[in-house]
C-alpha cells in the first residue's frame, strides 16, 4: 500500500531539514537532537535500502510558490504563499509499505517538536483490495 | 520471427535455465544475476539473428559464461582482499561443457523454482517479485511497472529479497514429502497475490507490457502441468481462468467498474470459461474440496448463469457456508451475506452482515458498508442505503470503485 508522509512546517528562515529552524526542536538539549537526527537517518537508509521508500522531495520557500486561479474564465497566476498559516507544506516522501500499522510505525519517526507529520494513503488506479 | 515469438521462447525457459545454473552453484544471486544477463543478450540477438535452434541450450551456455566470469572475479577478489570465500573454486570444465542431453525434467525445476521463491524468510512483496523474475522471466522494469512503482525501488526490493534467501540458506532443492504440502500452500498464495496484484494495479486495461494477471497465470499453468493431481492447484488455475474470462467486461469505456450483475456477458471469455469448468469439475470429482476449489466453483456458477437473474444463489450460498466452515474470514462472511441476500432476501443476508457491523476492525472495511449499502436499497430503505454507500465510498482505497459507491449514493 502506498501512502505519503507529508512534512508540515514553518522554519524560520526556511531551510531542511526543517527541525533545524524549528524554535520548539532547536529548544531540545543537543544530544537529544543528535540522537533523533541519527536515528532518521538510519530509518531512511533502511527504507531505501528495503525498497519501501519510492521517493520524496523537499520543497522551496512558500514565497516562491506561484499559484493559479480561475479569473474571468482564464487562469491569473499571483506570487505564494498559498496561506498565511503557521504550518506550511515543507516536504513529502512516498513510501510503498505491507500495511498500514507500518506506516503508521514509520511515520511516528518524522514527527518532532513544532512540526505536524501527515499519513494519508495513496489511491490506486484499479478495483480490489489492496 | 517476431520478438514476441523470442519473447515467449525465453520466458518459458528462465526458471529451466536457472536451475541448471543452480545445480552447479548453490548461490541463487549470483545464478539469478546470470540468467538476467543471458536474457538480456537473447533479447539483443534473437529478435534480428533468429532465435536459436535449442533455446535452452543456448541460454544455458552464455548463463553458464556469466556464471564462470562472476564467480572468477569474485574469487579475484577474494584472492586479493585475502578473505577466506566461502564459494569453493568452479569446476570451469564442467560448467563450460553444457550441453542438452545434460538438461533436467522440467515440471521438477518449475516446481522447486517456485517452492524457493515462496520461501518463508520472504515478505509477500518480495516473493511476488522474485517469483515473476525467476519463473515467470520478467525484467526489473516490466515487474516495476506491473506494481506502478519506480524501477530502482523493484530492484532494491529482489536484491533485498536474494539477500534474505541467502542468509535464510535457502537452499534449490526437492522438498520432503513432509514439507510439500506446506510448501506448495505457500507457493499457490503468492501465484494468488500476484493475480490480484494485476487487477489491483492496472484499473482491467493492459496500459502496461507486463500484464500481471496474466503471468500469474501462464505460472499456474506450469504449476498445474508439473503436478496435475494437486486438485487444490486445479482449483487456483480455475479461479484464475473464471475470472479472468470476465475481464473484458469488468471497465467500461471510460475505465469505471461495471459490477458482475450489470456485466455485458456477451463480452466474457467463453473458451476461458469451459476450460476454468472442465479443471474445477475434474478436481472437484476427485476428492474433498479446499477453499481455491470452493471459490473457483462459485466462480463458475457465475460465469454459466447467462443473465444476472439467471444466477443460482442457492447452490452460491451452499459454497460459501462451506468455505465459511473449511476458511473462516471476514471476507467469506461478507460474500455469504449477500449471497444470502439474494437467495433469501435481503433480511436474512443483513442478518449475516450483522456481526460484522459490529465488530471493531471491521469499521473501516468499505467492503462491509457497500455491502450493507447493497441489502439496504434491496429492502428499500433508500436513505440509509445512501449514507453506507457514502460511507463506503470514502473508506475505499480505488479510485473507479470510489467513483462507483458515489454513483450507487446518487452523487
Amino acid at each position: 500500500m502506498k501512502f505519503v508522509i507529508l512534512v508540515h512546517s514553518n522554519p524560520q528562515p526556511w531551510g531542511h531539514p526543517t527541525g533545524d529552524y524549528v524554535a520548539e526542536n532547536q529548544a531540545l538539549p543537543k544530544e537529544q537532537r543528535e540522537q533523533m537526527n541519527t536515528e532518521f537517518e538510519a530509518l531512511l537508509t533502511q527504507l531505501e535500502a528495503n525498497g519501501e521508500l519510492l521517493g520524496g522531495e523537499a520543497l522551496g520557500d512558500p514565497a516562491t510558490s506561484t499559484l493559479y486561479r480561475w479569473q474571468s474564465g482564464k487562469p491569473i497566476a499571483t506570487d505564494g504563499p498559498y496561506a498565511e498559516s503557521k504550518e506550511q507544506f515543507a516536504g513529502f516522501f512516498m513510501i510503498d509499505v505491507a500495511t498500514r500499522e507500518r506506516a503508521e510505525e514509520i511515520t511516528e519517526a518524522f514527527a518532532g517538536p513544532g512540526e505536524t507529520i501527515e499519513l494519508r494513503p495513496a489511491m490506486w488506479p484499479g478495483g480490489g483490495d489492496r | 520471427m517476431t520478438s514476441e515469438r523470442c519473447e515467449d521462447a525465453w520466458r518459458r525457459e528462465t526458471p529451466l535455465v536457472l536451475a541448471a545454473l543452480l545445480r552447479r552453484s548453490g548461490d541463487f544471486e549470483t545464478c539469478e544475476d546470470s540468467v538476467q544477463e543471458a536474457l538480456l543478450a537473447a533479447a539483443g540477438q534473437w529478435p534480428t539473428q533468429g532465435m536459436p535452434d535449442n533455446p535452452r541450450a543456448w541460454l544455458i551456455r552464455v548463463a553458464s559464461r556469466k556464471l564462470i566470469d562472476h564467480q572468477r572475479s569474485h574469487a579475484a577478489r577474494t584472492r586479493r582482499e585475502l578473505v577466506d570465500s566461502t564459494h569453493a573454486p568452479v569446476d570451469t570444465r564442467y560448467v563450460g561443457s553444457a550441453t542438452p542431453t545434460a538438461l533436467p525434467p522440467q515440471g521438477d525445476d518449475t516446481l522447486q523454482m517456485l517452492i524457493l521463491c515462496a520461501h518463508p524468510a520472504l515478505s509477500d512483496a518480495s516473493r511476488v517479485a522474485i517469483t515473476l523474475r525467476a519463473v515467470a522471466g520478467l525484467s526489473t522494469a516490466q515487474i516495476a511497472a506491473g506494481f506502478l512503482v519506480p524501477d530502482a525501488t523493484l530492484a532494491q526490493r529482489i536484491s533485498r529479497a536474494k539477500a534474505t534467501l541467502r542468509s535464510a540458506g535457502a537452499r534449490f532443492e526437492a522438498p520432503t514429502s513432509a514439507d510439500l504440502p506446506d510448501r506448495l500452500h505457500a507457493v499457490r498464495h503468492v501465484l494468488y497475490l500476484t493475480f490480484n496484484e494485476g487487477y489491483t494495479s492496472s484499473g482491467g486495461k493492459s496500459l502496461i507490457d507486463a500484464d500481471l494477471a496474466t503471468e500469474a497465470i501462464r505460472v499456474t499453468e506450469r504449476l498445474h502441468r508439473s503436478i496435475p493431481d494437486d486438485t487444490e492447484t486445479s482449483g487456483l488455475l480455475a479461479l484464475m481462468l473464471l475470472t479472468h474470462a470476465r475481464a473484458p467486461a469488468r471497465t467500461d469505456e471510460r475505465g469505471d467498474l461495471v459490477p458482475l450483475a450489470e456485466q455485458e456477458r456477451t463480452l466474457w471469455d467463453r473458451d476461458l470459461i469451459a476450460r476454468g469448468t472442465a479443471l474445477i469439475e475434474q478436481a472437484l470429482s476427485a476428492g474433498p474440496a479446499g477453499p481455491f476449489q470452493l471459490q473457483a466453483a462459485i466462480a463458475a456458477i457465475h460465469d454459466e448463469a447467462a443473465t444476472a437473474e439467471a444466477t443460482d444463489w442457492l447452490q452460491i450460498t451452499m459454497l460459501y457456508r462451506m468455505l465459511d466452515r473449511l476458511a473462516p474470514s471476514s471476507t467469506v462472511t461478507l460474500n455469504l451475506a449477500v449471497a444470502v441476500g439474494m437467495a433469501h432476501g435481503p433480511t436474512a443476508g443483513l442478518d449475516v452482515l450483522a456481526p460484522l457491523l459490529g465488530q471493531a476492525d471491521q469499521q473501516h472495511n468499505h467492503r462491509v458498508h457497500a455491502a450493507h449499502a447493497h441489502l439496504l436499497e434491496l429492502t428499500g430503505s433508500t436513505a440509509a442505503a445512501k449514507g453506507a454507500y457514502l460511507l463506503a465510498a470514502r473508506l475505499t482505497g480505488s479510485i473507479p470503485e470510489q467513483r462507483y459507491l458515489n454513483r450507487q449514493a446518487g452523487c
